[in-house]
């Protein structure tokens, strides 16, 4: 039997645009792991906080924007009360400052399998184009905005609709200037520069789920066809596929980048020109991750395993024809728990009597 | 024509159809489901139509333009391809 590890995770954020945390928490409660997991939480009313049949404890964070500093203060004090054994990074906008803490929370004793700098360049919207020259996927046409100059001349080359998509996340479709212009101001307040206007293409949706080691190599990949999607873009249902080409591009991108730690790669797929289109590539397990775990491919378990010197699987056997339908529903809590989080940035899972 | 993507297909005996390379999924009549497995058995077109003749009672008119109608629809999800 193996020990007792504690497992921190943030992204518990499982709201209308879902964080990916409480899917790696739930495919690592479900695996044959014995894990004590901490919530890595933003706001106080991240649902993730409240979910204590999987989540045993949460702490609220500053955000990474703040100070690198601070950002460290706060883990080094989490992992004194829980030592924690392995972060999973699930959010894009804390990577960067966890790529340069890493060295640092090694020292600490906590294991992190995220790529580095570089491969977060590489893989960054705005670097498609070589990436995809290198593996041999298209990449839709696109240009990079900071300014509304930029827009107006992306927008004469590419022609309407086009995608207005921020530098971290959100893709809105644009069919006017009115609208382009209104979608080149939110997204910007929201998510800062560049944007990318990307050309339009009718397509399906499809992506692929992995982990990299860093060699090269990857320890599972997971691929699924979006069936519906909400009204910003996120799956809510999906059946796994079992696509060669798809799987083959995916291997590539890997192994070009020797890509390290969970990834999402998501592609179109263009059924006239029978071409599949590289849209983007997540440094991250996306919120969709527990569907692949579901489906023997528990790559939550498997990183935390391979990071701990535990034997892990590294296949990519799974059904096709395996559906995921997201649902919504309610947690009733006390407002002392509200209280707790608020007051004290930390609330534990209520002790069973 | 090329027919190696109908090998793949996941038919099920109500007709529902899934294509596990692209996840898409369709339903088919009981005459498409009896051309698609015969398309797999590897009959030709004549055999298929004759086939179907003998089994069900229409015109042979009729099954050559049910025929071809499927047919097309089978390249237009690209399931077939001519080479």
């Amino acid at each position: 039997m193996n020990k007792k590890l504690t497992i921190a995770v943030s992204g518990i954020n499982a709201v209308d645009n879902p964080g990916p945390g409480t899917g790696i928490i739930r495919a690592l409660k479900e695996s044959s792991l014995d894990v004590r997991t901490i919530g890595l939480a933003y706001d106080t009313l991240e649902p993730g906080i409240y979910l204590d049949d999987i989540v045993d404890k949460t702490y609220i964070m500053p955000y990474p924007s703040v100070s690198k500093e601070i950002f460290l203060e706060r883990i080094a004090y989490i992992h004194s009360k829980e030592k924690i054994d392995v972060i999973i990074s699930a959010l894009d906008a804390e990577l960067p400052v966890f790529i340069d803490i890493k060295n640092q929370l090694e020292i600490m004793g906590i294991k992190m399998l995220i790529p580095n700098k570089e491969m977060f360049k590489v893989r960054d919207k705005s670097h498609l184009k070589s990436l995809g020259e290198k593996i041999g996927i298209n990449i839709p046409e696109y240009k990079i905005c900071t300014s509304f100059e930029d827009l107006y001349k992306a927008i004469e080359i590419l022609d309407f609709p086009v995608m207005i998509k921020g530098p971290f996340y959100e893709a809105k479709k644009a069919s006017s200037m009115l609208e382009a212009e209104k979608q080149f101001r939110l997204i910007s307040a929201k998510w800062g520069f560049p944007i990318i206007v990307q050309k339009f293409i009718v397509a399906e949706e499809y992506n692929v789920v992995g982990c990299g080691i860093g060699d090269g190599n990857n320890i599972g990949l997971f691929a699924m066809k979006k069936m519906t999607r909400t009204s910003i873009g996120k799956v809510w249902n999906a059946v796994s596929i079992k696509n060669e080409k798809l799987i083959e591009l995916t291997k590539k991108m890997v192994s070009e980048l020797k890509w390290c730690g969970g990834f999402e790669f998501e592609v179109m797929f263009e059924p006239e020109e029978q071409e599949f289109y590289l849209i983007e590539i997540n440094p991250r397990f996306p919120a969709w991750v527990y569907f692949a775990s579901a489906c023997g491919i528990n790559l939550p378990e498997r990183m935390v395993q391979y990071l701990t010197n535990i034997e892990y699987d590294s296949d990519s056997d799974y059904k096709s024809g395996k559906l995921m339908i997201r649902y919504t529903t309610e947690i009733i809590k006390d407002i002392s728990d509200f209280e707790q989080i608020t007051i004290n940035g930390e609330l534990s899972k209520p002790k069973i009597k | 024509m090329n027919l190696n993507r109908l090998h793949s297909l996941a038919i099920s005996e109500s007709g529902f159809i899934f294509d596990p390379t692209t996840g898409n999924s369709f339903t088919s009549n009981e005459t498409g489901k009896y051309i698609l497995d015969s398309l797999i058995s590897g009959l030709d077109e004549e055999g298929i139509i004759d086939k179907i003749f003998q089994e069900f009672s229409a015109s042979k008119i009729e099954i050559e333009n049910d025929y071809n109608d499927f047919m097309q629809r089978l390249r237009l999800y690209h399931l077939v391809e001519n080479n």
